[in-house]
């Protein structure tokens, strides 16, 4: 062969490698969430100070309402071309598992996560001892109230019991003004559960013991009748309880006017209420969730997120995401040891969940408003994460709808409650 | 020769009946072996196991999954009638005002008409929530002008799923007027004069002459208004969320809530055969009682 014949192979050879050693080299991943675009803007920030140490590795991020992430995870993420990393809810984590949707954590990924988290957060991203996802942040529930409010009310301090609460609602209603003592939600399933739940907790019941719902115990049928003794006496209007696909609407509209008196919602929220506020927020505080007649101290409902990567992307994108999360996750990519998920975490005032960020973050998580959720954390029981809990918690939702409504009595709602709770976990289950 | 022309028709018909065949009958076939299948969508199809009438059961049952199914069917044949009702009189109206040619302002009242057609139902859904909100909206603040009592709206599940036909009206009367606009352009004058002639009134023109001529086209255009009212969407996946107490809960939203998000593949399949099913006996329905009119 003449040394022309052989350029002209090597040259053909060297030509034809060319794009595949390109390709290897760089990779694009995806991240969906469901964050507002001022968050998603923090996301891009961070992602471009990886790609600094990572030239090959490219991030873009794409956001949809709440409402429509777990939908937009099961329709694109089956496939190759679906989001490479999505932000998930603890209770979407066994059936995304099952379904094969989401990828095991790598060896070092799991160990680093094992050892800087608490094992309670740890086992929310886990399915049966397997770890699917790296944890990020933890919502708690507690009472807000607002202290212009109560002040005009009379009322000096906020309720510790639920005699308390119920009087407290009753002085902060005034039907003439438009205005409620204790504002509900629907229409949004965390929305409307989360809250009974806490209630439910803080009143010695729980909603699913041992992988069964007990919502037939007497600890839940008084917070039944707590809802109806609300609604009955007007001190909570449904009608001002409305919640959109983005989680925001009516009921938060009424809460930042001043219309509602005090509220059960997560810290997560901070954000909506200093932007509806502005310097108004320094009226809103935080509280324990007032204890039923049955409880023995102030509990709470707490759930976590967590960030996993598709099972059907490719072995070179898995690898990228698995690294870019273990990156965004770490105290090297933040400011002042805290990283780069928790900084981004705690402009929207939540909570992070690694030990680490917990303390770089102290002085902030000491403010008046997220103070009063750090204290709850401690004796919070988290949301039961079992097969078919999101059908289970809609199906509550519905009927703590009806009971707001006053469509359905309480005894009638906690015996519904209960039936099709037994029904949607056993099939579940199956 | 005959077989030659049936040849050749046969390879002419061939591409669109392929087409047919695997994008519309195919999928169809699809959804109904499905419905009797116990099938994640997550999993591939060969992963179904067959279970017979069980889906059907369980949608028609008294357990959460049924009742939540039947007030979709409910609420959507409660949409479905209510927009229909709404729409059709209201696009003859409209029709007969901008078809008129001495009524001043006709083509600018077809634009503005046509124009809320046009507009995405992002943005439409997105104005709507707003005006619809009980403390600031602008709906209750007008009512309170002349003494009306804010309105719940959406708040409510008595007014929320009407507020949604509100919206759906408002947006799609515009292209059944223009529908109505075709329609009325097929009536030949010669019979307004002739009616004129023999002493009829506006009234009577209107309705021994106007109506039955546009029968066929009120035919079609409930026709489509039945199937756009079946398939709202968008609306209730963006605003209401199908709440509040499931009164806007409609069989779309609740299938792809369902089959995608719940991934219980099985149970939509068998929600959306019923769907179908009702939706091809309404508008058999409809036509067999077209043509009982037309042989009177």
């Amino acid at each position: 062969m003449s040394l022309t014949w052989i350029s002209k192979l090597a040259l053909a050879a060297g030509l034809a490698v060319m794009p595949v050693t390109g390709w290897a080299q760089s990779v694009t991943i995806s991240y969906l969430t469901h964050w507002s675009p001022e968050t998603v803007a923090l996301l891009e920030a961070a992602a471009k100070d990886f790609s600094k140490t990572n030239p090959d590795v490219a991030v873009t991020v794409r956001a949809v309402p709440f409402g429509d992430l777990l939908t937009t995870l099961r329709s694109q993420g089956g496939g190759s071309d679906g989001p490479t990393i999505g932000g998930i809810y603890d209770l979407w984590l066994p059936e995304l598992a099952r379904d094969k949707l989401v990828a095991p954590a790598p060896e070092a990924v799991a160990g680093e996560v094992k050892g800087a988290w608490p094992a309670g957060v740890v086992s929310g991203a886990s399915v049966g001892g397997t770890l699917y996802g790296i944890p990020n942040e933890i919502d708690v529930y507690a009472l807000n109230y607002n202290k212009a409010l109560f002040k005009q009310a009379g009322i000096a301090a906020p309720p510790k019991t639920w005699d308390e609460f119920k009087d407290a609602a009753k002085k902060l209603t005034n039907k003439d003004a438009g205005q409620q003592g204790f504002g509900m939600i629907n229409s949004w399933a965390a929305g409307v559960v989360h809250p009974f739940a806490s209630l439910l907790v803080s009143n010695g019941g729980e909603l699913v013991k041992d992988g069964k719902p007990v919502l037939d115990s007497p600890q839940a049928g008084e917070t039944f009748q707590l809802y109806e003794d609300l609604i009955k006496s007007g001190a909570s209007d449904p009608a001002m309880a409305t919640a959109d696909a983005n989680t925001t609407g009516p009921f938060l509209d009424n809460f930042v006017s001043g219309k509602t008196g005090m509220i059960i919602m997560a810290n997560w929220w901070e954000s909506a209420l200093k932007t509806g506020m502005g310097d108004r927020f320094a009226d809103i505080a935080t509280a324990p969730i007032p204890v039923g007649p049955s409880g023995d101290k102030p509990h709470s409902i707490s759930y976590s997120w967590m960030t996993v990567v598709n099972a059907k992307a490719g072995e070179a994108e898995q690898k990228a995401a698995w690294e870019f999360l273990a990156w965004l996750n770490s105290p090297k990519s933040g400011k002042n040891g805290a990283s780069a998920m928790s900084d981004i975490l705690m402009s929207m005032g939540i909570l992070p969940s690694r030990g680490s960020d917990i303390e770089a973050h102290k002085d902030k998580l000491g403010s008046q408003f997220l103070s009063g959720y750090v204290s709850v954390l401690a004796d919070a029981k988290p949301f039961p994460v079992v097969p078919g809990g999101q059908e289970f918690s809609e199906s509550l939702q519905q009927t703590l709808e009806a009971l707001q409504y006053r469509q359905v009595s309480a005894k009638d709602a906690q015996a519904n409650a209960q039936a099709d709770a037994v029904s949607i976990l056993e099939r579940a289950a199956k | 020769m005959t077989k030659a022309y049936r040849a050749s028709a046969g390879i002419m018909l061939a591409p669109a009946v392929t087409l047919i065949g695997v994008f519309i009958l195919l999928p169809m076939l699809l959804t109904v072996w499905l419905s009797f299948q116990d099938w994640s969508t997550q999993t591939p199809f060969a992963e179904a196991s067959f279970i017979g009438l069980d889906n059907f059961r369980e949608i028609f049952g008294s357990a959460s999954v049924g009742r939540d199914f039947k007030g979709a069917l409910l609420n959507t044949a409660l949409y479905t009638a209510l927009s229909v009702v709404l729409i059709l009189p209201l696009s003859v109206a409209f029709g007969l005002m901008v078809y008129q040619r001495d009524v001043a302002g006709g083509t600018a009242l077809r634009t503005v008409l046509f124009s809320t057609y046009m507009v995405p139902m992002i943005a439409v859904a997105l104005v709507w929530s707003k005006l619809y909100s009980p403390s600031e909206g602008p709906l209750n603040q007008m009512l309170g002008l002349i003494g009306i009592g804010p309105q719940p709206w959406l708040s409510s599940p008595r007014s929320a799923l009407v507020s949604i036909v509100f919206l759906n009206v408002w947006q799609q009367v515009g292209y059944f007027t223009v529908l109505a606009v075709a329609g009325l352009t097929q009536i030949p004058g010669s019979l307004y004069e002739a009616a004129k002639l023999d002493g009829a009134s506006r009234r009577e023109q209107f309705r021994f002459i106007t109506l039955p001529l546009l029968r066929r086209t009120l035919l079609f255009s409930a026709v489509i208004a039945i199937i756009n009212a079946v398939q709202v969407f968008e609306p209730v996946a963006l605003i209401t969320q199908g709440g509040p107490v499931g009164s806007t809960n409609v069989l779309t939203f609740h299938i792809r809530r369902v089959g995608i998000e719940r991934a219980q593949g099985g149970l939509g399949s068998a929600m959306a055969v019923m769907l179908m099913l009702s939706l091809v006996v309404v508008v058999c329905a409809l036509f067999a009682l077209a043509n009982r009119k037309d042989d009177e």
